[in-house]
């Protein structure tokens, strides 16, 4: 766990200071609201459709014990006794005064957090593995290589007003679990022959309106040499990124326009100069800056213990469980309960998607005090917020799970769903979102409750659902199998279907099947589509094979035949969506 | 045009003085350079302008008195035309870039490629939509004089530059802090 030295901590106290003072001119009138709205913004500060609404930053996703009781003092004291944790490792306060925002920062710099470029058009919050440094397929930690960068861009003069957000992702493992190629940049960690470690960047990547997959523009970047490296690439887009049409304005367009192989010749010639060795190499991450941050990311006191599988465990455990637990515990274990690099550990996620009673990535601050609590006994008091809205305790015995079980089933957190079809990823969509065109939350709410049937959803095996209440994609319909849209038309709200996204290593971006639908309609929509896989699939096929296999054809003669059935007249009205 | 300007030198302090040099927009164009009658003899030309009109006898003799600059619009590309740059370093005491509007982040980096890549040891002025809270980032990547909007306040903005004691990347006026200097 990345400590701050006193160059973090004098950086972010200060930076609360000048936001007070910004705050201040605001409330005083000698800062137009024009003006104030990047700077709020560059500090996580948004005005939505109620009240102001504050992302802090949780980098490349990883918490203490100590911050998560923070943030949940932060939902009672200044918001509404909860938080929403989002796709992009940061979680979000949805009722804060504008007023005591300089006060939520201050209480936030003291456990070593901010919301310093969580919004605004910059280098945004880093993201990367939940299960970094811990995950079994890792061949690289990326968390050092993410705090340096985290360094070296927080206030970055030159890239403070770019065309648009920059989001960067950074990989290490040998399955994506950062959806890499959706970012703005996308850097994949590897090691070379000679065992250094050096880069893979992937630029031009995004969802919204444009989805497009990022492209390969250079290879093994020695580790020490990525600021200048992208310095040079964040500088060929500050320039010549479009800033006439907002929609156009993401690296992805400039990208696609110039080509990958132009832009990355671009890119190269920027950085000829950059890093010109006489000239600049003071730039370079030095090796005593690795040791300083690295040394935070060391390995927690594991025991010396002997790996158990699944079927091991829950034959152990069977003794304690009755009928009804062994089942659900036997679920969890399949489902939540992920490898680990140590003998004897796992790691295990807790899902924050119960069916139909609260909104997906949301935590009460009891739920909050409560995981802390369960990191601090069974984790080494941390914890992790991964990409699709749950929290993770990365580092449990297998032999406590049993006990960790029981501890986060009181407060609802054991739901056996992770990586099926309720686990779903959605944006506040329009109940709080003021760009939505359409709720996402009631959405997510009805399929869930449709379904309901656990050994139904484990029958069906790993499907994922993304929703998004408008076309900026923040809830990443794009990557999911099925992904559904909200779409406004004359006023009223419909939703677009998107099958066949996926993220992870063969990421692909879904395809809209037709026309869009009536809120009360998807769930019939989603009972279609899954009994055309359930029909049409071989043995354990997954979802997004069958879709792959058989095309959209048959998914879509069965979502519109039965919504045609009910709603002739509605359709009819719907088919330019 | 702002009566004063911030000058920040790279190695000295923020102060208010005097602001000598006329920023002309390039238009009115059959009549050349504006007549200077309100006693400001200096004259921040646009890049463009100049690359069609430095030949002209009238415009090297104001220039070889020290009378003309030049500024850069956020969208100059500035290395498309290094050579007529470099050919200028020998002639502008100072030269200008220019924000449209205060969120457009162009001439942040045109100020960090003119010290960066063509080494301008002379003052890099920022001009146009220049609000409080821009400077310090204008003095990180190569600024050393600012014209602020008008309506700024002047009283307010020498303080911007001392907000942070830190910063965690090099930049034209600054290493980033390590344990090791800190």
């Amino acid at each position: 766990m990345y400590k701050y030295d006193h160059i973090d901590q004098t950086l972010v106290d200060q930076r609360v200071a000048q936001f007070r003072d910004q705050v201040e001119r605001r409330l005083n009138g000698t800062l137009a609201e024009e003006e104030f709205r990047p700077l709020r913004l560059q500090n996580g500060l948004y005005h939505q459709r109620h009240a102001y609404m504050l992302r802090v930053a949780i980098p490349y996703g990883l918490l203490s014990a100590k911050q998560l009781r923070t943030l949940a003092f932060i939902a009672d004291k200044y918001d509404r006794g909860y938080g929403h944790f989002t796709t992009r490792q940061n979680i979000q306060y949805n009722w804060v005064e504008l007023e005591q925002t300089p006060d939520i920062l201050a209480e936030l710099a003291k456990v070593e957090m901010h919301a310093i470029q969580t919004s605004g058009n910059c280098i945004r919050n880093i993201t990367s593995d939940a299960f970094a440094g811990v995950a079994g397929d890792e061949y690289i930690d990326p968390r050092p290589i993410c705090e340096l960068l985290r360094q070296w861009s927080t206030l970055h003069p030159e890239f403070a007003h770019l065309p648009r957000k920059f989001k960067f992702a950074i990989n290490g493992a040998k399955e994506d679990r950062t959806v890499l190629l959706c970012h703005d940049v996308g850097i994949e960690l590897k090691k070379n022959p000679e065992g250094e470690l050096t880069a893979d960047i992937y630029a031009g990547g995004g969802m919204g309106r444009t989805p497009i997959l990022g492209s390969l523009i250079k290879q093994d970047v020695p580790w020490q040499v990525l600021p200048s490296y992208l310095t040079a690439l964040l500088r060929v887009y500050n320039r010549f990124g479009r800033r006439d049409n907002l929609y156009k304005a993401r690296i992805k367009i400039l990208v696609k326009a110039l080509g990958p192989e132009e832009f990355a010749r671009q890119v190269e010639g920027e950085w000829a100069q950059l890093h010109n060795a006489s000239k600049n190499s003071k730039d370079n991450f030095t090796q005593a800056e690795w040791d300083r941050v690295a040394k935070h990311f060391t390995k927690p006191s594991y025991k010396s213990l002997t790996a158990v599988d699944n079927e091991q465990l829950a034959a152990r455990f069977t003794a304690d469980l009755d009928a009804n637990e062994k089942i659900a515990f036997t679920r969890w274990l399949e489902r939540n309960v992920k490898p680990h690099q140590v003998p004897g550990y796992a790691s295990v996620i807790l899902s924050l998607k119960p069916h139909g009673t609260a909104a997906p990535g949301d935590a009460t601050s009891a739920q909050m005090n409560a995981i802390a609590d369960l990191s601090d006994q069974f984790s080494f008091g941390e914890l992790r917020v991964t990409h699709e809205q749950n929290l993770v305790l990365a580092d449990v015995e297998q032999a406590e799970l049993l006990n960790l079980w029981r501890a986060a089933k009181q407060q609802n957190l054991v739901l056996p769903n992770i990586g099926l079809l309720t686990d779903i990823i959605a944006c506040p969509g329009g109940d709080f979102c003021s760009l939505a065109n359409a709720k996402s939350l009631p959405i997510a709410k009805a399929i869930q409750e449709r379904f309901d049937d656990l050994d139904y959803l484990h029958d069906l095996g790993g499907i994922t659902l993304n929703i998004s209440g408008c076309i900026n994609s923040c809830g990443h319909h794009h990557v999911g199998n099925i992904g559904v849209l909200g779409v406004d038309k004359d006023g009223e709200e419909w939703y677009q279907i998107t099958l066949g996204g996926e993220q992870g290593n063969d990421a692909s971006i879904g395809k809209v099947i037709g026309p869009s639908f009536y809120a009360n309609e998807i769930p019939d929509v989603m009972t279609s589509l899954i009994n055309t896989y359930i029909e049409q699939r071989t043995g354990d096929e997954p979802f997004i094979d069958t879709y792959r296999r058989l095309g959209v054809t048959p998914f879509k003669e069965a979502a519109y035949k039965n919504a045609l059935n009910k709603n002739d007249a509605k359709h009819s009205k719907g088919a330019t969506a | 045009m702002n009566k004063q300007i911030i000058s920040f030198p790279k190695d000295g302090k923020p102060t208010l003085i005097a602001n000598e040099w006329q920023v002309w927009d390039g238009e009115r164009d059959e009549g050349g350079i504006p007549d200077l009658e309100h006693g400001f003899h200096k004259v921040l030309v646009p890049f463009h302008w100049w690359i069609t009109h430095h030949k002209n006898t009238d415009v090297i003799n104001r220039a070889s008195k020290g009378e003309i600059g030049v500024w850069f619009a956020a969208d100059d590309d500035i290395l498309k035309h290094a050579d007529i740059i470099e050919a200028g370093k020998a002639l502008w005491p100072v030269v200008g870039a220019h924000f449209p509007i205060f969120r457009d982040g162009r001439s942040f980096s045109t100020a960090a490629l003119l010290r960066d890549r063509f080494d301008w040891q002379g003052e890099v002025r920022a001009i146009g939509d220049v609000l409080i809270d821009q400077l310090l980032q204008g003095a990180r990547v190569g600024f050393d004089a600012f014209e602020l909007r008008p309506d700024q306040k002047l009283d307010v903005a020498p303080k911007q530059f001392d907000l942070f004691s830190v910063v965690t990347q090099n930049s034209w006026r600054d290493q980033r802090a390590t344990i090791a200097t800190a």
